[in-house]
């Protein structure tokens, strides 16, 4: 027997932004009509009812019965989660998918909140487009123009440049602008091109590097408290997963549609110049980022044991890699 | 209607109906919340209502007072009111103003006009408003009344000042705008200069009027000398070095030298330099300086804590809802419109933190504002030129706001540091006629949004 | 209720306010050691080009415990703002009535949803050992987080303090309730 679900679900970013904040309107609209009113969901802009990093709690101990962000932002309370949203020089879209639907990637993802005590229910809800590799004042030629950089830059990406001796923060989306303006920060990433120009970094830095080396692709996830998942109908419950499942088709759809456009405008009406880093500097950063995986292994368990998962996957995966596409972008 | 509506108006009711009691504003925000957590629950048992609030959801407002902990921009909050503190209790703060004001010479108001250029300059340092209305009221409130201004004149001209805080850039109400919007901080940051200096300037004409027509409530300091170069000289010698400090502390923040936590820092520790420097620093100075500090920063805190329990009850009851379908129901033109939009913004100022109400009506509104066809000049280079006047006629419309009575943020915490002799009624009269100005300021940005378009058009060219 | 009982729980209000002062008049400092941790960081920032991001979470940390704790302390100073416009006209009967009715229906039960509410919230953070999200920043998030549940035992204190002694000076026809 069913009864109707109201999730009301506080987000990690505002609707406004494309691909990060319009997933989740763009399930609010569409769940209760294809549940027939069963399922509902009211989308709480972030702060309105918790902050982003309080979500995890107020999901997990009931106090709301769902949320919507980025795993990353749980690194406090579990070092390393950030790895089921995004991975330097990790997997792109296809091939994070592959290890989530079809690898071990689910099993692990839920295993790591289960093992820590969350009470929470996880769902893999919306992937974007790679981000931009950062927006600087001055070109990176080598590794040494790293060194000593004051940068703004996300997750486990920031710690291979940390490694590589730039002083790295991570100052809220809003701030980014005033700090750059103020020199606060010499450079920074935030999100993809059509994010970067709503915040208008290009009024101060006019370079933007490419590739996204630290995220080729970034996976949202919708948590739903246990409690409220258990208490749904198998109808409920698979409505649910087959949204999910779609709205992450939509986000990555919508978020490789708009970037060209805003790339295109940066250079002609802005004055940027789309850069793209040296095949030295990525090997660098690579190199780096290695290091930093072997030593989150060591302090974190559940890293590890994900790591060495996703290893195996890709390392399989790689004869795929290797022979099934065309080259492309400025390696053709 | 709907059930929520009236959930929702009674819930405003009781707050101002409590509040007028007299009882602490924190704990009527924060009682009234739990109060209507328990009708809701005992309606939703009992009466088949839907509100879904219940005492699990109210532990919310937990998470949310910790978010108030971990903010590291408020951190600056206890060390200007400890700068202030320093200044006022070794007397430092008092002799600077008295000696400010006379380069006025013999115009009346010339103190209060004093005020006013600090507060400017504070607000462009400073982008909280509880601390530059604090650190204002310390600085230069028993100056003003010792020097026999009328109280509401003095009042008004502190919380007016003091509010200025959270228009002129730096502004964390208009950092937060912007990420809510996707908009870009500094086109916002320099549309609001030229209106919060537009406001600064009707403060000043005001003062310099009202002083003119009524010497008694603006009198001239009674040692006055006539203004030469040796009077100007010993003025010099007199304010140089805590002008210097005021520079240092918000010439950095504004040069991007600092942030403002640490020139907060350095302010504080500045503040006691000077004291000891004066020879006014002894132990029971440092811990008058650290009780007040201690207990105005608590005080002050007290009401946010409340407030956000407020606000989530609130949002939980479909307060939004609410304000959503008052402001989609409108039928008037463009302009009648964008009024009462505004008139409500003004309206949630009297019970809710900036903070709410930019969380509340921005993503609400601004994709109404887009559609209404103002065409307004952004000179080819701002984009979005109409949600960028819009945004900044909010925020003058929330700095209205706390200036206003019944329930203004600003007038509370300006109450928090006066002497016991002033009630908070000296204070609701005193700023009425700057409310006045306010709306003036802001029916000039109506009709010209150029006043907001054209530098960010200009600086960013 | 006896002269003799009155003047026991007069003693008691006592010690529970001097005990809330005390505590208060230690956690001030707590500003003054900011001042310092702040200047330590202007210090490595600009002079050695460094910013740790660990003194920046200490500074928080610092102010946070200062706002949480002090609730209790204005409470014993009785400094929270009040709108005292219909007050001023008030009896003091009157006003002591409001001000225990305030205490009972509004003071108290926030301070207990707030105490109870974030003896979980310390848990659960405790529970995972949960340090901060920053990799350079402190670790023991959950002592910041005790701050909660411990100011408002405070403050539970200090209002059931103030509202014996109003009712016992309502008792006693004292026109003074308030120390
Ligand atoms: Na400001
Ligand atoms: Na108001």
């Amino acid at each position: 027997e069913e009864k109707p679900v109201l999730l009301k679900v506080p987000t990690t970013f505002a609707a406004a932004l494309p691909g990060l904040g319009t997933t989740t309107t763009w399930i609010a609209e569409r769940i209760e009509l294809a549940s027939n009113g069963s399922l509902k969901m009211k989308i709480y802009e972030p702060g309105t009812l918790v902050a982003p990093f309080e979500i995890l709690d107020a999901v997990s101990t009931g106090k709301v019965n769902a949320g919507y962000g980025i795993s990353g932002y749980w690194e406090g309370k579990m070092p390393g989660s950030s790895v089921f949203s995004t991975i330097p020089f990790g997997p792109e879209a296809g091939e994070f998918l592959a290890w989530m639907y079809y690898g071990n990637g689910r099993k692990l993802y839920q295993k790591m909140y289960d093992d820590a005590g969350f009470n929470v229910h996880v769902i893999p809800c919306g992937i974007i487009a790679p981000e931009s590799g950062g927006w600087f004042k001055k070109e990176i030629n080598t590794v040494e123009d790293i060194k000593g950089l004051k940068i703004r830059y996300y997750g486990l990406g920031g710690k291979v440049l940390q490694k590589l001796g730039a002083s790295v923060s991570l100052i809220p989306g809003g701030e980014i602008f005033a700090a750059l303006e103020k020199n606060a920060i010499d450079a920074t990433e935030f999100s993809m091109p059509a994010i970067d120009t709503r915040l208008g970094f290009y009024k101060i830095v006019k370079m933007n590097y490419f590739p996204g080396w630290h995220q080729q692709a970034t996976l949202f996830e919708l948590l739903i408290n246990k409690n409220t998942w258990n208490s749904m109908s198998p109808s409920q419950q698979m409505l649910m997963e087959i949204i999910c499942k779609a709205a992450t088709a939509d986000a990555f759809a919508f978020t490789e549609a708009i970037q060209a456009k805003a790339m295109v405008e940066n250079v002609e009406k802005h004055g940027v110049q789309n850069k793209y880093y040296s095949k030295e500097i990525l090997a660098a950063f690579e190199k780096a980022w290695y290091e930093v995986a072997d030593e989150l292994s060591t302090t974190s368990p559940f890293f590890k044991e994900t790591w060495e998962d996703l290893k195996a996957f890709r390392s399989e995966y790689a004869m795929w890699t290797n022979y099934a596409f065309l080259p492309r972008g400025l390696d053709k | 209607m709907e059930t929520g509506d009236y959930f929702v108006i009674a819930m405003f009711l009781t707050f101002v109906g409590f509040l007028f009691t007299g009882f602490p504003v924190a704990w009527v925000l924060g009682g009234v919340a739990v109060l209507f957590t328990l009708i809701a629950t005992i309606s939703d048992t009992w009466f088949g209502t839907m509100t879904g609030l219940d005492y699990l959801t109210l532990g919310m407002s937990v998470n949310r007072i910790f978010k108030y902990m971990d903010n590291w921009v408020l951190v600056a909050l206890p060390m200007f009111i400890f700068m202030g503190l320093m200044l006022d209790k070794s007397g430092i703060a008092e002799k600077m103003m008295e000696s400010m004001q006379e380069l006025f010479g013999k115009i009346n108001g010339g103190l209060a006009v004093t005020v006013t250029v600090i507060g400017i300059v504070l607000a462009a340092s400073t982008g909280i408003i509880g601390a530059s209305v604090v650190l204002l009221g310390l600085l230069s409130l028993p100056a003003m009344i010792n020097q026999g201004y009328s109280k509401t004149l003095a009042l008004g001209t502190i919380a007016s000042a003091g509010t200025l805080g959270i228009l002129i850039p730096p502004s964390i109400m208009l950092v937060i705008m912007a990420d809510q919007l996707g908009l870009s901080v500094g086109d916002l940051f320099m549309g609001a200069v030229i209106p919060g200096l537009l406001l600064g300037v009707l403060y000043i004409l005001y003062i310099l009027i009202f002083s003119w027509l009524k010497p008694s409530a603006a009198p001239i300091s009674k040692d006055r000398r006539p203004i030469e170069w040796r009077m100007i000289l010993d003025v010099f010698k007199t304010i140089l070095p805590p002008v210097l400090l005021i520079i240092a502390v918000l010439g950095s923040i504004f040069a991007g030298i600092t942030t403002p936590t640490e020139a907060s820092g350095v302010g504080a520790l500045g503040a006691t330099i000077l004291a000891w420097y004066n020879k006014r620093l002894n132990f029971s100075v440092v811990v008058d300086v650290m009780k007040g500090c201690f207990n105005t920063t608590a005080y002050i805190f007290a009401i946010f804590l409340g407030a956000t329990t407020f606000a989530l009850v609130l949002r939980c009851l479909g307060g939004d809802e609410f304000i959503e379908r008052i402001l989609t129901g409108i039928p008037f033109g463009p302009h009648g419109i964008l009024l009462i939009i505004l008139g409500c913004v003004f309206l949630l100022g009297f019970f809710l933190d900036w903070i709410e109400i930019t969380l509340i009506i921005l993503p609400l509104v601004a994709p109404i504002i887009s559609t209404l066809g103002f065409s307004i000049n952004g000179f080819g280079v701002v984009s979005n030129p109409e949600l960028l006047w819009f945004v900044i006629l909010v925020a003058v419309t929330l700095q209205t706001s706390f200036l206003t009575p019944p329930v203004g943020f600003a007038l509370f915490y300006l109450k928090g540091v006066c002497p016991p002799e002033i009630k908070l009624i000296h204070i609701y009269k005193g700023v009425v006629p700057f409310i006045i100005l306010q709306l003036i300021g802001l029916f000039l940005v109506i009709i010209w949004p150029e006043l907001v378009t054209w530098l960010p058009a200009f600086v960013y060219k | 209720m006896t002269q003799k009982a009155q003047g026991l729980s007069d003693r008691l209000c006592d010690a529970a306010d001097n005990f809330i002062k005390h505590i208060g008049h230690i956690v001030m400092w707590g500003n003054g050691i900011l001042i310092l941790v702040i200047i330590l960081q202007v210090i490595l920032r600009y002079g050695f080009g460094k910013g740790l991001v660990m003194l920046e979470e200490l500074q928080w940390h610092l102010y946070g415990l200062g706002i949480m704790i002090g609730a209790s302390y204005a409470l014993v100073t009785d400094s929270h703002i009040r709108v005292d416009i219909i007050q001023a006209g008030m009896t003091q009967k009157w006003k002591n009535r409001w001000e225990l009715f305030g205490i009972i229906f509004l003071l108290l039960p926030f301070a207990f949803v707030i105490f109870d509410k974030s003896l979980d919230f310390f848990y659960e953070s405790f529970r995972v050992n949960e340090s901060s999200d920053a990799p350079l920043g402190l670790p023991f998030r959950w002592i910041i987080k005790c701050v909660i549940p411990v100011s408002f035992a405070l403050l539970i204190l200090a209002a059931i303090s103030r509202s014996v002694r109003i009712l016992n000076s309502m008792l006693k026809g004292r026109s003074d309730g308030n120390r």
